[in-house]
């Protein structure tokens, strides 16, 4: 019983990171309709960032973070103004060929600038542990548990009831509409980047305050897919619901049956949720009207 | 106060659209673009907002001047943010987003807060829209969509407004009702606007100034009560024969009179 609800902690711990990192998947699929397959690696490159402000220039915990956020944003918005916005206009699949591609440049630029071995552990939280009956959450969890949700309500409350926000629904819908009102979408799409850069990057920083700083971070990226996926591609809701699910389901599997399995069933979940909804839980599906 | 001399546009590079259009329209009043299937009118509209630069068309020779400055250059969020706001062909609204999400995104270039100001302008406009607030747009119908595009293109006051068919597949009535606010609109904000139709009859009679287009040029233009008396225009666009009568059909094969200007 104990071992159960171990199991089930850690998964909803690892589920929150997993929807953080399927949110801005899902936020840049919602503005632009590309698939970012490279989220996982921005997620790396992030926790890297916040490693050179805390492991490299020994800087406090508090300016670190404070730091990380803002340089994540930027990496954001750099990899769209770079490697994106010559594609606007140009069919769907380039940009989402680049986005596989850019993976193994941030991976390759990881290594070359820190090499590939693991970093030196950051403990972000203190160490100490809370008792709750007879199950044992370290702290360390409970606040990035809670960090992770936070930044969730936080992106829900932006698109639903921010002037930006609404835009970034806006430019999902069609780029041109949005133009004829005046609206840049280079600008949104631009700033979408951003924000998916900086959930990226706290995920990274939660991430790799647990497991250590190494280039083994990025395969998170592959578990948001599949939480993406299942919650529904423009749903942030969605998005978390997907990612504790995807953690549970993995932390479940990985405990009873074998550590390998727990990856792999995953992705039989979603291969059968997209055979029932193929929409996702939450995703809108298309208006046709007759 | 917005010119077109000699506008030619070619998209991707070797396709020949426009071929020298010349327009002018007048500061206040409501002006007409009629002709039939790819004559160059969505063309022409376009070049003037800027939206032409989305779809690799490029105005290639000829200036489009608004309020004295060249703005043929300009992308199109630039061009809107100047005032010209153009209300694209085929009830383009953002599907997924609810009507007034639509309406205060149609505001968005005013960043001074008057939104709810507006809002109450655009339902007084078009009190239909009120009950749908909520309603996901996607699932209105075709008219109801048609008054929330010109609704949404209205949030932003626009000084020329460019309508693309508003009555394209919607009931006479419908297109009525739409017109009439479309002046309404035109007489309280005292902004230009400027109407592309097939539907050539309401064209003539919501307009003061109509020209006509074929072929990428401008063939004809004249006051709009003037165009209606034209026999060119009855025989080819109102579909009248010079007596004013309805055509004949029991003479098939009666002579086609050439239309003169061509």
């Amino acid at each position: 019983m104990e071992f159960l609800q171990k199991i089930i902690i850690s998964g909803l711990m690892n589920g929150a990171i997993y929807g953080l990192v399927a949110l801005g998947f899902v936020l840049i699929y919602k503005s632009s309709s590309v698939l970012n397959f490279s989220q996982g690696y921005m997620l790396l490159l992030g926790a890297y960032i916040f490693w050179f402000f805390k492991g490299s220039l020994k800087l406090d915990l508090l300016p670190s973070l404070l730091l990380a956020m803002p340089a994540g944003f930027l990496m954001g918005t750099l990899i769209e103004r770079i490697a994106l916005r010559p594609l606007i206009g140009q069919p769907l699949i380039s940009m989402i060929t680049i986005t596989i591609f850019l993976s193994l440049v941030l991976e390759g630029l990881v290594s070359v600038v820190w090499g590939t071995y693991p970093l030196q552990q950051v403990h972000i939280f203190s160490r100490s542990s809370l008792k709750i009956g007879n199950i044992v959450l370290t702290t360390e969890n409970l606040f990035a548990f809670g960090l992770a949700l936070g930044a969730m309500l936080a992106i829900i409350i932006f698109f639903r009831y921010t002037r930006l926000g609404l835009a970034m629904r806006g430019v999902a819908e069609g780029h041109q509409i949005m133009q004829s009102m005046g609206i840049s979408v280079k600008r949104i799409l631009n700033l979408s980047w951003g924000i998916a850069g900086m959930a990226a990057t706290i995920g990274g920083i939660l991430m790799g305050s647990t497991l250590g700083f190494q280039l083994g971070l990025s395969h998170i990226g592959l578990l948001a897919i599949p939480a993406a996926f299942i919650g529904g591609l423009e749903s942030p809701e969605g998005a978390i619901l997907g990612g504790l699910l995807i953690g549970l389901i993995e932390s479940i599997v990985s405990g009873y049956v074998g550590y390998a399995a727990g990856v792999p069933v995953t992705f039989i979940v979603l291969i059968l949720v997209m055979l029932i909804r193929p929409y996702g839980f939450f995703g809108l599906e298309k208006i046709e009207r007759v | 106060m917005l010119k077109l001399s000699n506008v030619e546009v070619k998209y991707a590079g070797a396709i020949l659209v426009l071929r020298g259009v010349s327009l002018e329209f007048r500061e206040g009043a409501i002006a007409a673009l009629l002709g039939s299937n790819g004559a160059g009118k969505t063309t022409t509209l376009k070049a003037i907002s800027g939206l032409l630069k989305t779809e690799l068309g490029e105005v290639t020779a000829g200036a489009i001047e608004y309020q004295g400055q060249r703005i043929e250059r300009l992308g199109p969020e630039q061009i809107a943010k100047r005032g010209i706001i153009q209300v694209m062909e085929g009830r383009q609204v953002l599907g997924h987003l609810t009507v007034e999400e639509n309406l205060r995104l149609g505001g968005y270039i005013h960043r001074n807060n008057n939104s709810r100001q507006d809002l109450d302008m655009v339902y007084d406009y078009f009190p239909n829209l009120v009950p749908l607030r909520n309603h996901t747009s996607g699932y209105l119908s075709g008219g109801e969509q048609q008054m929330l595009t010109i609704g949404r293109a209205m949030m932003a006051h626009p000084k020329v407004m460019l309508l693309d068919e508003p009555s394209m597949g919607l009931a006479p009535l419908i297109v009525d009702e739409i017109y009439a606010m479309i002046r309404k609109f035109n007489a309280e904000e005292k902004n230009t606007i400027v109407v592309v139709e097939q539907n050539a009859r309401t064209a003539l009679s919501v307009s003061e100034y109509a020209y006509v287009m074929e072929n990428g040029r401008i063939v004809l233009d004249g006051p709009s009560a003037k165009l209606a008396d034209n026999e060119d225009i009855k025989e080819f666009y109102l579909g009248l024969s010079n007596l004013g009568e309805k055509k004949s059909y029991r003479e098939v094969k009666h002579y086609k009179r050439r239309k003169r200007w061509l």
